[in-house]
């Protein structure tokens, strides 16, 4: 299978304090893959250096064959990975749609875009009659959906979800984890980042288990779901 | 009276407004308050004033050529002065300090390539007031609200309806989802200063007939371009405006009904009373 995606012995720091302690990793085409890890592992500085808003200092990152270290977040996006930030990060004052042709912003063919944002709609349905409101004023829900779509619309190789359950109502977790095995089936490739490990490994190709800046364990998402360690630390079963 | 007044405010409530706004996308866009504004004003009047009165350039094209001259400039600004000084970890206070700076070197520059004294800048549209009923107005004060008016007009389609003015207003909303999506957020930020700096151009190419050209004449307008900014709500485009308009009618009514010498007491008065109404600014900004 072709590698998407390959992060080798990544670093970063924070000032003194070193939150990626040589990080590996690999994104097949048209693979799920989930990171879990608890609060403060590095899951989201990883992410980070991955789109280029935080700065590496060791390490590669390749991606089709080319590296992508330490670019900045425009030409990441440019290769074609989209990034769900955490914590949602809607453009708040523009309208549904705006921030949706915001994402689009890359794209040269024009003309299908609005037939591919009806598209999403129909995965998305609760965003289509909210199109011309401000972005802001949508729940968290919606807001979640409103970046997923954003990602969505870029056409992006491969797709990076920073933990799209964090603050949402189970209603809304339930369809935003309904929704990857869609995308995944219509192509995408997407990279999982979640707290919420038994959903995250439960759509999952594979998964990697990360702790305190290091990748401590890998393999299947079943494999995970049934490793003892992962069952103690993160399902929470005795 | 009241009529004539009301014309002369707003025309030059025009001429605020227009400075204003520089200020409102600088801040807006970067979160920045330059205090170069009143020089670039300068400039772009000596720019102008020397493309069209001493090459002797068709006034129309030396006046397109010295709004994209100092578009231009205030790109550069950014790029070459701001940006750098923000790698290098300044804070907000240094950046301020160095626009500061660099005001005084531009005044003084002026001063030595085009001499202190005020040069007689021709109006294009003729001197004869236009007569309407009670009140008389000046070809050039029509010239001022037409071209502001102009102005904001494009501003806002440009923002509001071009995929570039609208990737400007996402980066200026959340400049880490808008370089996420692939926006150039540095690039977008260096274009709020260079729109901002043409603004201001316009502002001093459109009153240098009325006051002349002259190294200091960006300094006290600069002072109400920023007032009218804050009256409207600091970083808001449409407050910019408003608040603008509203300090040029009211420094003129006060100049027209007590004396001209009262109109800055009582304009910046009615700045500290709503302010201390409304410490936002009319229209309110959310920092979000």
């Amino acid at each position: 299978m072709q590698s998407t995606l390959i992060v080798k012995d990544l670093e970063h720091k924070y000032g003194a304090i070193q939150s990626l302690k040589g990080v590996s990793l690999e994104v097949h085409e048209n693979e799920v893959v989930a990171l879990i890890g608890a609060n403060g592992a590095g899951k989201t500085t990883l992410l980070r250096c991955i789109s280029g808003i935080l700065k590496p200092c060791g390490g590669s990152i390749t991606f089709e064959d080319e590296s992508i270290y330490g670019f900045p977040s425009h030409k990441v996006a440019k290769r074609g990975i989209a990034q769900v930030l955490e914590s949602r990060h809607v453009f708040p004052k523009l309208t549904v749609m705006e921030n949706i042709q915001m994402g689009a912003f890359l794209r040269k063919d024009k003309q299908n875009i609005p037939g591919e944002i009806e598209g999403l709609f129909e995965i998305f349905p609760r965003l289509k009659e909210r199109v011309w409101q401000t972005a802001g004023t949508l729940s968290g829900g919606e807001q979640q959906m409103l970046v997923m779509v954003r990602a969505m619309i870029s056409n992006p190789k491969l797709l990076i979800l920073d933990e799209p359950s964090l603050g949402l109502a189970p209603i809304f977790i339930d369809e935003i984890f309904n929704i990857i095995p869609r995308l995944q089936q219509m192509g995408s490739t997407i990279l999982l980042v979640e707290q919420n490990a038994s959903m995250a490994l439960a759509v999952a190709d594979r998964g990697y288990v990360m702790e305190t800046g290091k990748i401590t364990l890998t393999g299947t998402g079943e494999a995970l779901l049934g490793n003892d360690k992962v069952r103690k630390m993160y399902l929470g079963e005795e | 009276m009241f009529l004539q007044l009301l014309v002369g405010g707003i025309a030059v409530g025009c001429i605020y407004a227009l400075i204003g706004l520089g200020y409102s996308l600088i801040y807006s866009a970067s979160g920045l308050m330059s205090f170069v504004q009143g020089e670039i004003f300068m400039l772009g009047a000596y720019v102008a004033f020397t493309i069209y009165v001493g090459l002797g350039i068709p006034f129309l094209l030396a006046v397109l050529i010295a709004i994209g001259f100092m578009f231009a400039f205030g790109m550069l600004l950014e790029r070459s002065m701001i940006s750098p000084l923000l790698r290098r970890g300044s804070q907000q206070i240094h950046i301020v300090l160095a626009t500061i700076g660099l005001s005084i070197f531009l005044k003084n520059f002026a001063m030595i390539l085009w001499g202190s004294d005020v040069k007689n800048f021709p109006s294009s549209f003729g001197e004869n007031p236009i007569k309407m009923g009670p009140i008389s107005i000046s070809p050039q004060q029509i010239a001022i609200v037409v071209v502001t008016l102009a102005c904001m007009v494009l501003l806002h389609l440009f923002m509001s309806r071009t995929k570039l003015g609208t990737s400007l207003r996402a980066a200026a909303q959340d400049p880490m989802a808008a370089g996420v999506v692939g926006i150039n957020v540095p690039l977008t930020v260096g274009m709020a200063w260079a729109l901002a700096a043409a603004l201001s151009a316009v502002a001093g190419i459109l009153l240098a007939p009325i006051y002349g050209v002259y190294p200091k004449m960006g300094a006290i307008l600069s002072t109400k371009g920023f007032a009218a900014a804050v009256l409207g709500g600091y970083g808001n485009m449409y407050g910019a405006i408003i608040g603008g308009l509203m300090f040029g009618v009211v420094e003129t009514m006060a100049a027209g009904y007590l004396s001209s010498s009262f109109k800055d007491i009582i304009s910046f008065g009615v700045l500290i009373v709503v302010l201390f109404v409304m410490p936002h600014g009319i229209l309110k900004v959310k920092a979000d």
